[in-house]
């Protein structure tokens, strides 16, 4: 077909299904064919960039959940047709993949309605939060970011104790298959399971090939090997390339993720296990030494970007390399939307400068290590209206079948169970394109043995997203003198704010 | 009262009836607002009871202690105060200019009005883009000239943010200072400058002795409106910095949104968003005192 044939079509076909001539699937598989990713469904809804369906992927290959899983749908589910299940999420892969392409097969089977949301995560912590606070039940799904599972973990219920109930539960749901460590860093609080893991954004080391082949340097393997490529290469190739490259907008959540995988990577902790500040210790002040290093080796916007600036910089080979979100070396992948398709190389995230702390020499569950991880869980809310027909719906969006789906079409996300990683689906993803999930066992890797986890307690939300920070922001700026005079300064707010409870 | 007697009232000339429906509105959307704001700046939010409690004047003792606040009101008054003097004098400036019946000059109006349909926050993200130090064209242009260092990004260096997020303020806003001044000028009446030139003033002695003098009351309503917006800036600083560099860009609206919303400390919210309130209303009314503004 021509190329002015072929866009005349697509742009027929969009004209009609945005005047509601033409339904989703049709629109979906008619512009399939003729070569529009179903990611531009879901342009510009979210803050997180990269969450587009792979369009590579999605063509290729026939995706549709399993036979079985759909009988079982259809036998647990009748009792609930016309039934409308509710959720509020971010804009992440696995929500994505199931809003645009996969919860019409959950429908058409059960006859039970699902309406998602997407919106900032902060919008979603609100609506909660109004939601938990007026026990109204307007959504019966609850999609908990892991820095908020303190804060939730009395309104939604266990998952093991709803996988008592035989008759709704799903045949080989297997809630061992999630990674352990995702379970404990994620989904815990104290002895309760907040939800299931459900989504995992986690630090892996991403690198120029090229220009370290072309300079000679040794991969990053370590904190100092980092240092010196990202210095050598700012050298030679600055001001057109950078070493490396940072999300650290002042009073931005992800300059507090930027700030732990230093601080753990340089032997230090956020709290002691007496619940007190100790970002401020010996450890904390090496990590701000060489945290103001690696600055200097990264292009001059970095203190106004968050992770999109920063996936930015890399993917428009303005940076050569960054310790971030895994999600973003599928972005990288894709000839069409980023400078460094196939250039790009996935390795565990740096060996620490200095021997981590361990859980017990920290507080509130914080696991210190250098991949630093996000991620959320699903729970079915305790105010729910339909709390079965929500938990045939959790199940089955956190299933193994579902989450291997979830992978393929959401852009390569990092799967939370074991048994995804291994899918010939996603296997079958694993070279260089849009949608790649060539770096996937890298991200197994990092969450088995270098995962770091932030710490779970009801102030966590304003710690991380405000006052550690903007406490931050200031230092960089100037504004509150040394990296010694900052952290003391945020050590006596911190602790504060926890004694206040 | 009797149904006739209702009758006559409704078709009177009293105005009672006509506005009834306005007050019960602004009773409901405004006054009771108003009141549960300040029932709830004597409670808060406890997430763990997931219940309000009383807490006395806990929220305003806190806000005396507040340095976050102290900072944020800082910086309120100088946005508000640079951004009033830059719109004032640039509108009164253009409208100078514009105060024509020439070619093109109501073209030229018409193209000022169209910055006022912009949305501010898409506003915000125009300069967002456009003060990016890596291809945001003002960025380049004062590196270009020597006025930028490329190490210093305008929103991300604590001494330039508020100056970048305040060129997308004035950019927006002057334009309704001009349209407002505009009015004003073609309002005025032609003979105390036709005498003026008679007895030979100069333009500069028109300009200071008549034109300002009678257009006092008309720039005494443009600051009031635009001095009670420029106080509750928000969605500049939002979009743009986020309240940083630091806390180098915090307003006190975005303080207290993000204190209500975002750390779910309504109670704490309520207080701040009430100090605004008084803020405003004492600067607003001192203001229609000295000024002598009429409605």
């Amino acid at each position: 077909m021509k190329d002015s044939i072929r866009k005349a079509h697509l742009a027929s076909v969009t004209d009609r299904f945005v005047r509601g001539q033409m339904d989703r699937r049709s629109f979906l598989r008619a512009a399939s064919i003729l070569g529009l990713g179903a990611g531009a469904l879901g342009m510009g809804l979210g803050r997180r960039p990269f969450y587009g369906i792979s369009q590579a992927s999605a063509q290729e290959q026939e995706l549709k959940p399993s036979a079985e899983i759909t009988k079982w749908l259809s036998d647990v589910g009748k009792p609930f047709a016309g039934t409308t299940l509710r959720l509020a999420t971010e804009s992440t892969p696995p929500s994505n993949a199931i809003a645009t392409q996969l919860k019409q097969y959950f429908e058409e089977a059960t006859g039970i309605k699902v309406e998602i949301e997407v919106l900032p995560l902060e919008q979603v912590l609100q609506k909660l939060t109004l939601d938990v606070a007026s026990s109204l039940g307007t959504y019966d799904l609850y999609y908990i970011d892991q820095s908020w599972a303190a804060s939730f973990s009395q309104d939604v219920f266990d998952p093991r104790e709803q996988l008592k109930n035989a008759d709704l539960a799903m045949p080989n749901y297997n809630i061992d298959d999630f990674l352990k460590p995702l379970v404990d860093g994620i989904a815990m609080y104290e002895d309760r399971m907040v939800g299931v893991p459900y989504d995992i954004p986690i630090f892996i080391m991403q690198y120029r090939k090229d220009v370290w082949d072309e300079l000679k340097l040794p991969p990053p393997a370590t904190l100092d090997d980092l240092l010196k490529a990202s210095a050598a290469i700012t050298d030679a190739k600055g001001p057109n390339m950078y070493g490396t490259s940072g999300q650290m907008k002042s009073g931005h959540y992800s300059l507090e993720c930027d700030w732990t995988a230093w601080l753990w990577g340089h032997g230090g902790s956020i709290f002691g296990p007496d619940g007190k500040f100790t970002g401020n210790d010996e450890a904390g002040l090496a990590a701000m030494a060489y945290w103001d290093k690696l600055k200097a080796t990264m292009p001059p916007g970095v203190d106004g970007w968050t992770w999109d600036g920063e996936g930015q910089s890399v993917g428009q080979g303005v940076a050569a390399s960054m310790l971030s979100w895994g999600e973003f070396f599928p972005f990288f992948d894709d000839p069409k939307a980023s400078k460094v398709s196939g250039l790009m190389e996935a390795m565990v995230p740096p060996k620490p400068a200095a021997t981590l702390r361990t859980v017990e020499q920290t507080g509130f569950g914080e696991i210190p290590g250098v991949g630093h991880q996000g991620g959320s869980s699903l729970a079915v809310s305790k105010y729910s209206k339909s709390p079965d027909a929500a938990w045939i719906f959790m199940q089955w969006a956190t299933s193994a079948d579902t989450q291997a789906l979830i992978t393929v079409l959401g852009g390569g996300t990092g799967p939370t169970r074991t048994s995804v990683y291994d899918d010939p689906r996603v296997l079958a993803n694993a070279r260089v394109g849009a949608g790649t999930t060539r770096h996937l066992p890298v991200v197994r890797d990092t969450i088995a043995n270098y995962m770091g986890s932030e710490p779970d307690l009801p102030a966590w939300a304003e710690l991380s997203s405000d006052m550690i920070p903007v406490a931050l922001g200031k230092y960089f700026a100037g504004q509150s003198g040394s990296a010694k005079e900052s952290l003391d300064a945020l050590k006596t707010q911190v602790d504060d704010l926890v004694a206040k409870g | 009262m009797r149904v006739a007697q209702a009758r006559r009232f409704v078709v009177s000339d009293h105005p009672l009836p006509w506005l009834l429906p306005l007050v019960a509105i602004l009773l409901v959307f405004t006054v009771y607002p108003l009141i549960y704001n300040i029932w709830l700046s004597f409670h808060e939010f406890v997430p763990r009871r997931r219940a309000l409690e009383f807490v006395g004047t806990e929220n305003w003792v806190q806000l005396w202690n507040d340095t976050r606040f102290w900072q944020s009101l800082v910086i309120t008054f100088t946005y508000f105060a640079i951004a009033l003097v830059f719109e004032l004098v640039l509108g009164m400036a253009i409208a100078l200019l514009l105060d024509s019946d020439g070619f093109g000059f109501g073209f030229l109006r018409g193209v000022l009005t169209m910055t006022l349909v912009i949305p501010p926050a898409i506003v915000g993200m125009m300069y967002l883009l456009m003060e990016d130090p890596q291809f945001g064209v003002i960025s380049y242009l004062l590196q270009s000239i020597g006025l930028l260092n490329p190490n210093n990004p305008i929103l991300a260096t604590a001494s330039t943010a508020l100056a970048g997020v305040l060129v997308a303020e004035i950019w927006q806003w002057t334009p309704f200072m001009v349209l407002i001044f505009l009015a004003g000028l073609r309002a005025l009446p032609p003979e105390p400058y036709e005498a003026a030139m008679i007895d030979g003033a100069s333009s500069f002695q028109i300009f200071r002795r008549i034109t300002l003098p009678m257009m006092s009351k008309v720039i005494a309503i443009a600051v009031l409106v635009r001095g009670i917006d420029l106080f509750r800036v928000f969605d500049y600083v939002f979009v743009m910095t986020s309240g940083g560099p630091g806390a180098s860009t915090y307003s006190l609206s975005l303080y207290a949104w993000q204190q209500t919303f975002s750390f779910v400390k309504w109670g704490y919210g309520a207080t701040l968003s009430l100090v605004t309130l008084v803020i405003i209303l004492v600067i607003a009314n001192l203001f229609i005192r000295i000024a002598k503004v009429r409605w």
